[in-house]
């Protein structure tokens, strides 16, 4: 069993429709391969960057799992003929997921300072910018 | 003679020591690691057009270029990021 991370693109107008299904299919497919599902988090429907089959858009599952090591090329041929799954990636960790989720909350709040040094204290727009990274255009 | 000598020669190390070492951003900040999915960092790191920016231009050290590649090609698979801008 070796921590991973998973990411799921999913199909927008099938997650629209109902959500809970394709959500019960992302975790049904991990649970199939043997993977324990220790976190699962749903992002907002967002623009692509570019076009997948057809879609513009899509949202994005992140999930952490444990999961044996063998079974990963099972699992993402399993999502290859799964319809409503777009993409996917599958990332093994170094550390569990207890201390990756711990660094990489240290992580954000650290690299993000960052831009906070880094931001103008005054926008485009005229306004007095706050000079935090909140201040930063949407992503979309 | 020989005092404006010595002064020159203080002169230049005085220069020498206003030299200050720039390191790597994220040396700087004590990251770990470069997390793929941090969109914001990560298109500071890429021109206009979605190229990856050289190490001269980015000031990033060998160890986290290649880290910071890897996570920007993570996230371009992802549709986080795009291979190619407009």
């Amino acid at each position: 069993m070796y921590p991973y991370e998973g990411m799921f693109l999913v199909d927008p107008v099938k997650h629209g429709e109902d959500a809970a299904s394709v959500e019960g299919k992302v975790k049904g497919l991990l649970e199939k391969h043997g993977a324990k599902i220790q976190q699962f988090e749903t992002w907002d429907e967002r623009r692509l960057a570019y076009e997948i089959k057809g879609h513009r858009r899509g949202v994005y599952f992140l999930t952490h799992f444990e999961m044996p090591g063998d079974s990963v090329s099972a699992l993402h041929a399993d999502c290859k003929l799964t319809e409503s799954i777009l993409r996917q990636m599958l990332v093994r960790l170094e550390d569990d997921i207890p201390t990756y989720l711990e660094k990489s909350a240290q992580y954000y709040e650290k690299a993000h300072s960052d831009h906070e040094l880094r931001r103008p204290a005054r926008r485009e727009d005229g306004q007095e910018g706050t000079g935090r990274a909140d201040a930063l255009p949407p992503i979309d | 003679m020989a005092r404006e000598k010595r002064d020159k020669k203080r002169d230049k190390k005085k220069k020498f020591k206003r030299f200050t070492k720039r390191s790597c951003r994220f040396t700087r900040l004590g990251v770990e690691f470069i997390d793929w999915k941090d969109v914001q960092t990560l298109q500071r790191l890429c021109t206009g057009q979605g190229k990856i920016l050289g190490r001269k231009r980015s000031g990033n050290c060998a160890r986290f270029q290649r880290k910071v590649e890897t996570a920007i090609k993570r996230a371009r698979f992802m549709a986080l990021m795009p291979y190619v801008g407009t």
